[in-house]
């Protein structure tokens, strides 16, 4: 099939403007941006490479999840064919599924692949990431959200004299009113970047215990992440730090697992590594199947002389 | 206040394999409740346990041959729910988002509602998006994300943790709001809770009982395929002495001071 003749793109973030455009680009004729404010959000998306801009004014105290049917309006003046892309944060998946209710498009959340061979098909990861399902888009418009770095993205340039369109406000029927918004506390390591990668699972008996990992890690040169009920849960780490199908997929070199069971939805967020290592007490557990080096012990023993030995 | 609980039943994913040709076989996966809408649930006992006049029913879409398993059913009900409400019909297996979720809109319009409550993603196909369109097409305000409710007087304060901020939000009744999985760590089932189940209600519809009319598809899943797995080494050490340690150590070391 040939190209898409219209892709919209809107991200809440303005760090991930570039991307989508760029993943757009080699999908659609035309890409056309969609932000909120004025002037310097429409030239900014002009520079990440946008041609064609709609900017929709900004109002104050209105969440972005709330611009929904501004944003639906936009799409809806343009044509409402083709595909939208938004960035994959929670704000995204919400405005995703409220403009596919809004356009009556089929909603694809954390594309694995696009396609346009014999028509729109958008995979994604299914069973915890055991699977990849193809869906095969039959409405007219696709609204899809994308994690950053999942998809390739062309180079873009920056547009001059890009076409900035009037976008207008539409106040949604039930307006949700902003309390309070504070921005979190430290920044978290970007995890896909690491090349060594120390993983903390269950297995670790309490939060203090975790120094553990953070010994071994600096042994070696890498950085600690953990599997989701370390971050979620048991709350001992930032959820910016677990590895797995709904958080980090990593691109490390040397991955070591330290009492992670190693169930698919985590695997699929490994198995990016080129070695994976394992310290698991249970031979029984899946993580051996994924592992190039393991050994069946209790990580207790194990970390502090794998932390001596490498000193 | 009336609350509806959602949670889909899915296949035990431990109990999936892969075949060679790298499709799925599900037929020794038994049927279990959704991991993340078990916070879902729990997060509508303890709104019912703060206010003290709730009723929580528990509502899952599902094909008549899943949802008549008795074992289930009692899982459930055994989970602090008032009562449950089924939509069981075969042909709602492997349905995706946009349908459920018109299921879920008109069961939830004929059982009445002041919140409904959603898990983050279902175990199986994780969209991530039921909640947000059964709001949409019940035409009422819906946010995900949320890490925290408050019941207020027609209201609900919710907060959400999002990547690098954390919101409150006040959402007018009725509402339906997608929980994360850390909102809560949903209990075990207790014996008294266990033995209150059976006397629970249950309620199976039919889609003609709902009024449920199809929307027009928007899309098919096409193809569910696993990815190809690379080959790895597996020279696991079986056991932790002194010297299985060393011997670990050894076989590592080349990787590590690479
Ligand atoms: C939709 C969905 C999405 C999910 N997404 C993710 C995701 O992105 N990332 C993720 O990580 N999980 C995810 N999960 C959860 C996942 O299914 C597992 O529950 C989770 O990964 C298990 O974490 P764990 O291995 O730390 O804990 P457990 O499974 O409890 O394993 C602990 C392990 O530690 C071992 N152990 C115990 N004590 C010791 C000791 N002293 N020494 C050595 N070993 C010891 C045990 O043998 C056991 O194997 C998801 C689940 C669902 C349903
Ligand atoms: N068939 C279903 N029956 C009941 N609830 C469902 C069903 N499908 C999805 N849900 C709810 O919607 C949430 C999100 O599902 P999904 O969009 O499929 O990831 C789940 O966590 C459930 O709370």
């Amino acid at each position: 099939m040939s190209k898409l003749a219209n892709i919209y793109v809107f991200s809440d973030k303005p760090s991930r403007i570039r991307d989508l455009i760029g993943v757009a680009t080699p999908l659609g004729d035309k890409v056309t941006a969609i932000v909120i404010g004025a002037q310097p959000e429409a030239q900014a998306a002009a520079a990440a490479g946008a041609a064609t801009i709609i900017a929709i004014p900004s109002q104050e105290g209105v969440i972005v999840e709330d611009y929904a049917p501004s944003i639906a309006e936009a799409i809806r003046g343009a044509g409402a064919a083709g595909l939208v892309l938004l960035a994959a944060g929670k704000r995204g998946k919400c405005l995703a599924a409220k403009l596919g209710a809004a356009l009556r498009a089929a909603v694809v959340n954390e594309a694995s692949a696009i396609s346009l061979d014999g028509g729109l098909a958008v995979s994604h990861m299914v069973y915890g990431g055991l699977a990849n399902a193809t869906e095969t888009i039959s409405s007219p418009l696709a609204v899809v959200t994308v994690a950053s770095g999942a998809l390739e993205a062309a180079p873009c340039q920056a547009v001059a004299g890009a076409e900035i369109r009037q976008g207008v406000f539409v106040p949604p029927a039930h307006p949700i009113r902003l309390v309070k918004r504070e921005a979190k506390a430290g920044q978290a390591v970007d995890l896909a970047a690491s090349r060594r990668v120390v993983c903390v699972g269950r297995g670790f008996a309490k939060k203090e215990d975790l120094s553990l990992a953070g010994d071994l890690a600096s042994a070696i040169g890498g950085d600690v992440g953990c599997s989701r009920p370390i971050a979620e849960g048991e709350g001992w780490m930032e959820r910016e730090v677990y590895v797995g199908v709904s958080g980090v997929m990593l691109n490390a070199d040397i991955y070591i697992a330290l009492g992670v069971s190693g169930q698919i939805q985590h695997m699929v967020g490994a198995n990016g590594s080129k070695t994976i290592i394992a310290v698991n007490k249970d031979k029984n557990a899946p993580i051996f199947n994924f592992a190039d080096y393991g050994i069946v012990g209790d990580l207790y023993k194990v970390v502090p002389a794998l932390v001596a030995a490498l000193k | 206040m009336n609350i509806i609980a959602c949670c889909k039943i899915v296949p035990e994913d431990q109990d999936i394999a892969v075949k060679p040709d790298r499709t799925l076989d599900l037929s020794k996966a038994e049927p279990k409740i959704s991991q993340y809408d078990l916070n879902a649930i729990e997060a509508a006992i303890q709104i019912k346990e703060q206010s003290g006049n709730a009723n929580v029913v528990a509502l899952s879409a599902g094909a008549a041959k899943t949802l008549g398993n008795s074992k289930i059913r009692k899982d459930i009900l055994s989970r602090g729910v008032d009562s449950l409400t089924l939509v069981a019909d075969d042909s709602l297996e492997g349905r995706l988002p946009a349908d459920t979720a018109s299921v879920l809109a008109a069961a939830a319009r004929k059982t009445g509602f002041d919140l409904i409550l959603c898990g983050e993603g279902s175990g199986d196909i994780y969209a991530q998006q039921v909640g947000i369109l059964l709001g949409e097409m019940l035409g009422v305000a819906s946010i995900n994300g949320v890490s925290r409710i408050t019941a207020g007087d027609g209201t609900v304060l919710v907060e959400r943790t999002l990547e690098d901020e954390i919101e409150t939000l006040e959402l007018a009744l009725p509402a339906v709001v997608s929980v994360t999985a850390d909102i809560n760590t949903p209990r075990i089932p207790s014996l008294k809770t266990i033995l209150a189940a059976g006397k629970k209600p249950t309620v199976t519809e039919t889609l003609d009982g709902i009024g449920y009319q199809a929307p027009a598809p928007v899309a098919a899943m096409t193809s569910v395929k696993a990815p190809e797995q690379s080959d790895r080494k597996k020279k696991i050490i079986d056991g932790d002495s002194d010297a299985d340690i060393k011997a670990f150590i050894e076989s590592i070391r080349p990787e590590l001071t690479a």
